[in-house]
């Protein structure tokens, strides 16, 4: 190494210094104590005392785990291709010249800002059985509605149309990915004679897939983590139908003080999101076009 | 060159902040030790207990007591006192108590009320009982509630049933229940005599009106005949009026404490409250014409059956005050200061000896039924084990799904008990790993 | 250094505009069948209703009195409005103490974040050293730990630095970067002209003043994204605040508007839809002031590296 090469290296580790400490502390060694706290009987207040598997063996058994895993791959299995699916429509409705675009744009956008607390709070307010707004709309067209949060069957419905709510992130996503295919295409599409669903299907979605696959992957991450909307508009019931993963986790270790438990729980949920990113990675050499590859 | 300033700043920045921020000094300017009480309160509650921490403060000039209300107590009580910063002083719940002593939390109080003369006598049995565990005291008691049927005396007399004559038996709580229910022509409920689900707080402790217990010794004792039966019985009431009329009647209750609360607008009969209830009543519906009385168990003969919990105060393991924090507790356990708390927040006092002027001057017409439930035999608090909190859990799922008529009672109890019980032999084996050594350190103290 | 110097590099960076004349639009429904049109609008419109709607409840359950917020068929319009709910909602919790307190910890972690991250994504992108494309992918990587795996040791770590009860937890750890605004943040310095630095060493200035003059001023959009970013994750935070806050006078907003909501024996809706719009409406605000920033920040984030 010369000595400028030194120079160099020196000035860029004191640069990243800030971040070399943060990885360290608050990322690194915390992750590293997760993994070793999954294999020890912990309970904050006394010493961690180690057990070996135990913890694994347990979540292997335990109901309770295993419907929360369910419930979030439920919720994770209804809400992500019907936000897709509303948000990509969204997008492609608003990637036209039609008048009011702005307008249009930041009415589909807004919610996607207000706070989960908030959110939820409000969304309560609207599930409510009987002075719901919801109810009394569906009224109007003759369906009588459940009580939403307070049934099993409905209740997770409830949250993904909560969720829904929200599209309008990822509606500006795909806004900008529309926007980024070649006019080029089109033009030759148009040549052929293929009408605006030809186009869409065959020109536009194909050119989205990057964006989507990308999109897709980060909604499965974030859905495992779901934690604030269901902790508060239904605290994980009616008879823990709404328990998510991370909501099971927190109760173990913030509510039952079962830390080791808690954190082989972690090591789980952090195998599955890597399980999940590096099988999405792999499929997608396969199936998806990538614009100058 | 720069940068090593920048960095260097930064770093200066971020370590100066450290050194300030929460802690408070241990001193006020005149040399009086501070201490911090965490409490759990609000509203009136809170400023009952702000009365007393002022004359406490203004009655001595050694101690000064700072009175903080905090957001979920429990947890943060066990996060801070891991952490070896805890409050001198905290407010828990006595149902708590099994979990935080067995971890090793709290502070045990005998050799302090040995020194200072303190005897258990001075308390209410029940309330003494359970803030013991494991041969130990870890609590002394602030205020106390006891649940009972509070039921509404118009309603009765319309009904064509004597208002000075409750149910004394779940046989006739069904037959009243009935009597007191109206339903239009679709069928949907208009008024509503009796439902385990209004307000459906305590689903863990129904088994006890049928004389079932919750722990037998060493066996979780959820799946007992008498605790079937009690849970055959909720089940009763939606197979009976329909869990969905049910729902859609309670619905329309909206929130508890407002004037919509189905028993305090008049639209439910009877209902299993605690001690507050009289609070809400006369705050929302003061006209509301209502009586208390013990509810009716499974059986005639039996004692009256309650379930008595308590508020305490504790000190955590690691308070840096210990004689002042004690010294504040005592205060509080003096007759005169005890009886002025419990009128603040309208409960019964947990001392053995109450003064006639307290029940004169208590705003709750029935305080003393309330009081009479808690000396009862029948009377009982939450099992003693430190897995409650999930037991409870357990439970309450199980609950939900007998409510909905989506399993028998009698599978469902099987299956908590089949879960839990191995969690508590979990619990008591591992506390066997350390009792020895616990019960000479507690001893020491 | 003078100005003129860097002329050539300092092109300010300028969002690509996609503005349509009218004259436009009214040529390409010229092209579009009146059906379809119809179609178009009627989908719009609907949805923007839908969307629109559970904003309009919450502020009209905000002005409502109590036994009309309970009144069936639900009505829409308050009658009488009642603007007190307001000043009773601000009133029934500290709301001022938490909006300062939110406001407080936006302050701090907004200016760590970009300071820091700005700071390391300079490192990672401006100055060539061994190793760092490894450890910036690396770096990376760790985006994929979810916060609940790191949740349970960090209690234990900011407990062990007695951060435990105060705001520390909440916004030193914005001091020491964030994977992710470093990637976004890199992402810009990259796009920044090689001759930028090298001309600016030969002049002899050091990185420190290259980063600190030349290039945090040319990133300025990028900053706004990530300090825009950084405040609404703060302003949103739920978990954070409620595992580490433990007084009520340090609550913020979120938590505060939560507790409000699970208060034993409940809370009146309108009062609660009220504190819910209080919390809601500096976020819109904002959104509108920033509408760009926001929406090309949330683009960028969105679509692949």
């Amino acid at each position: 190494m010369t000595r400028k090469e030194r120079h160099s290296l020196g000035e860029g580790l004191l640069f990243i210094s800030p971040w070399l400490i943060g990885l360290t502390v608050f990322i690194l060694l915390p992750a590293f104590m997760a993994f070793y706290y999954s294999l020890c009987d912990y309970s904050v207040l006394k010493d961690p005392v180690f057990i070996g598997p135990g913890n694994y063996v347990d979540l292997a058994t335990d109901a309770t785990f295993w419907k929360s895993l369910w419930n979030t791959v439920f919720f994770a299995a209804l809400a992500l291709p019907l936000g897709t699916f509303l948000s990509i429509g969204l997008a492609l409705l608003l990637n036209t010249p039609i008048f009011a675009r702005p307008f249009f744009r930041t009415i589909f956008f807004l919610p996607s800002l207000v706070p989960l607390v908030a959110l939820a709070i409000l969304w309560q307010w609207i599930f409510n059985g009987n002075f719901g707004v919801l109810n009394h709309l569906l009224g109007l067209v003759g369906i009588d509605g459940p009580d939403w949060l307070g049934s099993t069957t409905w209740s997770k419905p409830a949250l993904v149309v909560t969720g829904l709510w929200g599209a309008g992130h990822a509606m500006v996503i795909y806004l900008a990915g529309l926007q980024d295919v070649p006019r080029s295409l089109y033009e030759a599409a148009t040549i052929d004679g293929a009408g605006w669903w030809q186009k869409t299907l065959n020109v536009t979605l194909p050119m989205l897939t990057p964006v989507i696959y990308f999109n897709l992957i980060m909604g499965c991450i974030v859905i495992l983590q779901v934690f604030a909307v269901p902790y508060i508009m239904t605290g994980g019931g009616p008879a823990r139908s709404t328990l998510f993963y991370t909501m099971y986790l927190f109760d173990q270790a913030f509510q039952y003080l079962n830390m080791g438990y808690a954190c082989a729980m972690a090591v789980v949920l952090f195998v599955l999101i890597a399980l999940l990113t590096a099988s999405a990675h792999f499929l997608s050499r396969k199936h998806i076009y990538y614009a100058g590859s | 060159m720069r940068v090593i300033l920048g960095l260097a700043a930064l770093l200066l920045l971020s370590i100066g902040m450290t050194g300030c921020g929460a802690e408070s000094a241990d001193t006020t300017r005149d040399g009086r030790v501070v201490i911090t009480y965490w409490e759990k309160w609000e509203d009136f509650e809170k400023e009952a207990m702000g009365d007393l921490v002022d004359a406490y403060n203004a009655s001595q000039d050694k101690v000064y007591v700072e009175y903080l209300s905090t957001g979920e107590i429990d947890r943060k009580l066990i996060l801070a006192t891991a952490g070896g910063n805890p409050p001198d002083v905290a407010g828990l719940w006595s149902w708590r108590l099994y979990t935080f002593a067995e971890m090793g939390a709290l502070e045990p109080l005998d050799g302090l009320m040995q020194r200072d003369g303190l005897s258990p006598s001075h308390y209410l049995p029940i309330i003494m009982e359970q803030c013991q565990y494991k041969g130990f005291t870890w609590a002394l008691p602030t205020t106390p509630a006891t649940l009972a049927l509070h039921y509404n005396r118009e309603m009765f007399r319309e009904a064509g049933l004597d208002p000075d004559r409750p149910p004394r038996t779940i046989a006739e709580l069904n037959e009243y229940a009935k009597k007191l229910t109206r339903t239009d022509e679709s069928g949907a409920i208009t008024q509503l005599g009796f439902s385990p689900s209004e307000p459906g707080w305590w689903n863990d402790r129904w088994g006890l009106w049928f004389g079932g217990q919750l722990l037998d010794g060493d066996r979780i004792a959820i799946a007992s005949p008498e605790n079937q039966a009690a849970y055959d019985w909720v089940q009763s009431f939606p197979a009976e009026y329909g869990q969905t009329e049910l729902q859609r009647f309670q619905a329309v209750g909206g929130q508890f404490a407002s004037a919509q609360n189905l028993f305090i607008s008049g639209q439910v009969a009877m209902v299993l409250q605690g001690v507050w209830m009289a609070n809400f009543i006369n705050k929302y519906n003061p006209e509301l014409e209502w009586a208390v009385a013990p509810f009716p168990a499974v059986s005639a003969d039996m004692a009256p059956v309650t379930v008595c919990e308590c508020d305490v105060l504790v000190i955590p393991k690691g308070a840096k005050h210990r004689e002042e924090a004690w010294d504040f507790i005592k205060f509080v356990q003096r007759q005169k200061n005890m009886e002025a708390l419990c009128l603040g927040q309208r409960k019964f006092s947990p001392l053995a000896e109450v003064s006639e002027s307290f029940y004169e001057e208590h705003p709750n017409p029935y305080i003393r039924v309330f009081r009479q439930l808690a000396e009862s035999s029948n009377a009982s608090y939450t099992p003693k084990t430190s897995i409650y909190s999930e037991y409870r859990d357990e439970i309450n799922f199980t609950y939900d799904r007998i409510w909905r008529q989506l399993v028998e009672p009698s599978s469902g109890l099987g299956d908590v008990a089949g879960k839990i019980q191995p969690k508590l032999d979990k619990a008591n084996r591992q506390w066997e790993r350390i009792a020895e050594e616990r019960k000479k350190e507690w001893a020491a103290q | 250094m003078q100005e003129a110097e860097l002329a050539p590099f300092t092109t300010p960076y300028k969002p690509v505009k996609r503005s349509r004349p009218l004259r436009a639009i009214l040529d390409w429904h010229q092209t579009q069948s009146v059906a379809g049109l119809a179609v178009r609008y009627a989908i719009l419109l609907f949805f923007a209703a839908i969307f629109l709607f559970p904003f309009l409840w919450m502020i009209s359950t905000s002005l409502k009195e109590l036994d009309q917020v309970m009144r069936l068929p639900p009505q829409w319009i308050p009658e009488p409005i009642r603007w007190r709910n307001y000043a009773e909602a601000t009133r029934a919790i500290p709301f001022w103490r938490y909006t300062w307190n939110t406001v407080w910890l936006c302050i701090l972690g907004v200016s760590g974040t970009v300071f820091s991250c700005s700071l390391v994504a300079y490192g990672f992108s401006r100055i060539d050293w061994k190793g760092r494309d490894t450890l910036f992918f690396f770096s990376l990587g760790t985006m994929m730990i979810p916060f609940p795996v790191l949740m349970v040791p960090l209690y234990g770590i900011f407990r062990d630095l007695g951060w435990i009860g105060s705001f520390k937890p909440l916004w030193v750890p914005m001091w020491f970067g964030s994977a992710y605004s470093i990637f976004l943040l890199r992402q810009f310095f990259m796009t920044l002209p090689r001759d930028l630095t090298e001309a600016a060493m030969i002049d002899g200035c050091s990185h420190w003043r290259i980063y600190w003059q030349i290039a945090l001023p040319l990133t300025r959009p990028a900053l706004m994204v990530v300090g825009l970013f950084t405040f609404m994750a703060i302003w949103n935070d739920f978990m954070g605040p409620l595992i580490y806050l433990t007084d009520r006078e340090q609550f913020t907003l979120a938590l505060g508007l939560q507790h409000f909501q699970s208060k034993h024996g409940g809370t009146d809706m309108n009062l609660l839809m009220a504190a819910s719009t209080l919390v809601v409406l500096p976020v819109i605000i904002l959104f509108f002031f920033t509408q760009k920033t926001f929406i090309e920040g949330i683009a960028m984030s969105g679509s692949k590296g």
